[in-house]
């Protein structure tokens, strides 16, 4: 890839720092660039048609003045950030974007989107129900199904069931090499902090998988032999919540007392946890974007259509992969993170921290804007929070 | 602002022409929260339900159970001025405080009732309270609040939760004319699961002839709701946003007894009709100005309306997910559940496909341009609320729209459903009267594009 001057962990800050780099370079040569928001558009889709996926964020240090013609400000902020960032002309290298109904508000981003930038001509909006009932994972099948339809008329070629098999097993071996590269965390102290592993999924989420994939084999290794270890520190938090795309918030952590060893975030392992399975096909594909990743914009029960409720077991039903994430990586404390006006998140708050307490692990809870702002008030909290951890 | 006198009050009453058969409808749902606590205290099942366009409601009526609203009651604890100590035990037990209105009341009653009164009604409730309820029914309709509360509500409840599904319409994709029987299927089946629930928890089955009589009177009730709101589009309109919201929930939860509803409806629309012809207006001024309420009120200020009321402000429509649209014919359809699922979609989604003419993308955009135009509207109140995304997230966009493509200018007022301290009524009316020179600029604009008001 032409934009790799250097290689690894550089190139990832290179990408980082300037995520339109390779993809207007490869739409030079020809390439249609999709843009995606949230982690529920298949991207196996794209790539299956020689589609670039690419992930759409915002920009926590461009203040949002263009989104207040279009969106009131008591919605997440984050996803005003990206609409903010369509007006101003920031995704000029896109042909189309793609979106889901994750959450109300990112729904909603698509339709602005339609009414308000001219960039990204293609756009489609897929509907993601709010169970994973039986019959919602096949109305969600049928839903990728009508996309499939139109993603196919827009890059004119069929999407074989040959092609998304092989773009499943491409995707499958994201995921797996990033499950590597936590892997890398669970030393301690870590071999690899918080701040790169953010800079190298987002530098993933900008290209297309086969160069992802390069570019996280490139970083495993190079971190493997790294001579040089950080400093034990008293901490090994996870961070929680929706996305954050920023470095800023764990560097801000990182400049405390202790590491970010693991998350469970939308940028980072959500959608790398659990690959897509076997028989590959537009059915397994729905079965794993609503019922394997496990976000809080999906409804779950221990148990489907139980008579009883019993809260612990269904506390344990929704939260008990966290439990196993906090033993693997040695956790000793969670930071619970969240956009401001994020309901699905913010719901969940009160039950999370209370599953926390029964397990034993001290958490607290960050607000924020998404501004960079808006996080200098967190540091005291924070501090104060990993001083209180054994 | 001072108390007004008992003279001035009563002045304010009588500033909106109240209609009759308002206070009979409005009463069906006191009714509701009675006979839930009679079914409570006697051990019967009673549900916690989300506004669910008819498609739980219906299933749940006919297996006999009482059901009662927590979004209906929060607006009843915001309007007798009881909220605040509510939402405040929701932010004391950890809920982040920009979260909906009325979850956060819901779930400070439920942490009163709970955590402090050992399962005990708080004293200070009105209309008697919610009784406990032994299932929560979530909705994933309109909103994310609508199922993620409900969820955080096992904190405190272990009632068992169905939550239902509908698809997301409105969308370019959503109106595709190939996709509404694969909708309806899909509905038709979660219904089927629905039910099947009911029956394994009730331990007894449901009862068929009594759901078609049930969804056969709701299908009348759409009906009449929706012939109401169509001469509202007369000038004046004679009836008020007021006694709208007032009269609603026999139609929008069919709250009370269904049949009683149906014959209070009809009265309504009767003495709406009765307006029309003597072109009496809903409000006791002349109508100076023809308003659009978006997009849910400010449930503890509604005296305000007065106000507006006695400078020629009549509210002609609002809250356009609360209305149902023109209804679908379904004499040909044989199946209790597709006849649910075609209704109940139709609520939710039914006027889209006449806004797509207006020819942008957003539905609620489109929405409110074609309120704005079939009920002549010479501005809109635009109320965002600080605690909910459903009913704001839009509202810039229509604003936007509503001045660009048909020269109706709105007022932007933040506020809240629930939590009256961030509502300023006395700004707000300054506000009010400096709009009205707004209004009569565009009014002329308008004559002097050709449009017809």
């Amino acid at each position: 890839m032409a934009i790799a001057i250097s290689r690894g962990l550089s190139a990832a800050r290179q990408i980082y720092n300037e995520r339109g780099l390779r993809v207007r370079e490869l739409r030079k040569g020809g390439k249609k660039i999709v843009g995606y928001v949230c982690i529920y558009p298949p991207v196996e889709m794209f790539t299956a048609l020689g589609l670039v996926p690419f992930r759409i964020f915002g920009d926590m240090n461009e203040p949002i003045t263009a989104a207040d013609r279009v969106s009131t400000t008591v919605v997440c902020p984050f996803l005003r950030s990206i609409i903010d960032l369509g007006i101003k002309g920031r995704f000029n290298f896109l042909d189309g974007i793609v979106g889901a109904h994750t959450c109300d508000i990112g729904a909603s981003l698509i339709i602005q989107w339609r009414d308000y930038v001219e960039d990204a001509p293609f756009t489609h909006l897929i509907d993601v129900p709010h169970t994973d009932h039986a019959a919602a994972v096949d109305y969600f099948e049928g839903q990728l199904n009508s996309f499939k339809r139109h993603l196919e008329e827009f890059a004119e070629e069929q999407l074989t069931d040959e092609k998304l098999k092989n773009s499943i097993v491409l995707h499958n071996r994201q995921r797996s090499l990033v499950r590597d590269l936590y892997e890398l965390r669970k030393e301690d102290p870590p071999l690899l902090d918080s701040v790169e592993n953010l800079e190298v999924l987002v530098a993933i989420s900008s290209l297309p998988a086969d160069e992802g994939n390069k570019l996280l084999q490139e970083v495993i290794d190079e971190v493997k032999d790294r001579k040089r270890k950080p400093p034990v520190r008293k901490a090994r938090l996870m961070i929680w919540g929706p996305v954050f795309d920023n470095t800023s918030l764990y560097r801000l952590i990182e400049s405390t007392d202790a590491h970010v060893v693991v998350d469970d975030t939308c940028v980072g392992t959500r959608a790398f946890w659990a690959d897509i399975k076997t028989p590959y096909n537009m059915h397994s594909l729905a079965q794993h974007y609503l019922v394997d990743i496990k976000c809080p914009r999906t409804y779950r029960q221990a148990e489907p259509a139980e008579t009883r409720r019993d809260y612990l077991r269904d506390l344990e039903s929704r939260f008990g992969y966290i439990k196993k994430a906090i033993t693997d990586w040695g956790v000793n404390g969670v930071i619970l993170q969240s956009v401001k006006y994020c309901d699905t998140h913010g719901y969940e708050v009160p039950n999370l921290r209370h599953y926390l307490d029964t397990l034993g692990i001290p958490s607290i809870y960050i607000e924020h804007d998404y501004s960079e702002r808006s996080l200098a008030t967190i540091k005291t909290r924070v501090e104060a929070f990993v001083e209180t951890l054994d | 602002m001072s108390e007004p006198s008992a003279a001035a009050k009563t002045a304010q009453k009588r500033a909106i022409n109240r209609l009759k058969s308002m206070h009979q409808l409005r009463n069906l749902v006191a009714q509701d929260y009675l006979e839930t606590l009679k079914a409570s205290n006697e051990g019967k099942p009673t549900v916690w339900a989300m506004l669910n366009y008819w498609e739980g409601d219906l299933p749940l009526k006919a297996m006999g159970l009482n059901i009662v609203y927590p979004e209906n009651y929060s607006t009843l604890l915001a309007a007798s001025g009881v909220a605040e100590p509510f939402l405040d035990a929701a932010d004391s037990d950890g809920f982040p405080t920009h979260m909906c209105g009325y979850g956060r009341s819901t779930i400070g009653y439920s942490y009163r009732m709970m955590k402090q009164l050992n399962g005990q009604i708080p004293p200070e409730a009105p209309l008697g309270g919610m009784a406990r309820p032994t299932l929560l029914l979530g909705s994933g309709i309109i909103c994310d609040a609508r199922f993620k509360w409900f969820q955080a509500l096992a904190r405190y409840f272990d009632a068992p939760e169905w939550c239902l599904e509908m698809p997301m319409m409105g969308t370019a994709e959503g109106t595709e004319p190939d996709l509404e029987e694969y909708q309806v299927r899909f509905l038709v089946r979660e219904l089927k699961d629905f039910i099947a629930f009911l029956e394994k928890l009730l331990k007894r089955k449901m009862d068929w002839a009594k759901l078609e009589e049930l969804t056969d009177l709701a299908i009348q009730i759409h009906e009449t709701v929706w012939q109401i709101g169509e001469l509202r589009k007369a000038i004046p309109c004679p009836m008020h946003s007021i006694d709208f919201w007032s009269s609603m929930p026999p139609s929008l939860f069919l709250a009370g007894d269904m049949k009683l509803a149906l014959k209070y409806y009809r009265d309504m629309l009767a003495e709406v009709k009765e307006r029309v012809d003597n072109k009496i207006a809903g409000i006791n001024y002349p109508e100076k100005y023809r308003i659009v309420f978006a997009e849910l009120p400010p449930w503890h200020s509604l005296k305000f309306f007065d106000n507006l009321a006695e400078r020629g402000w009549n509210f002609v429509y609002e809250s356009y997910g609360y209305h149902a649209p023109r209804p679908p014919d379904l004499s040909k359809v044989t199946d209790p559940l597709e006849k649910i699922a075609r209704l109940s979609r139709n609520f939710v989604f039914g006027i889209h496909p006449y806004a797509k003419a207006e020819g942008v993308a957003n539905p609620i955009v489109e929405t409110y341009l074609l309120i704005a135009r079939g009920w002549k509207a010479d501005g809109f109140f635009l109320h965002p609320l600080i605690s909910c995304r459903a009913a704001s997230a839009g509202l810039r966009a229509v604003q936007d729209q509503l001045q660009k493509r048909l020269d109706v200018p709105s007022l932007w007022v933040e506020g809240d459903i629930i939590d009256k301290r961030v509502f300023n009524p006395q700004e707000t009316l300054a506000r009010a009267e400096a709009f009205e020179q707004t209004m009569d600029h565009y009014k002329k604009v308008r004559k002097a594009k050709g449009l017809d008001w």
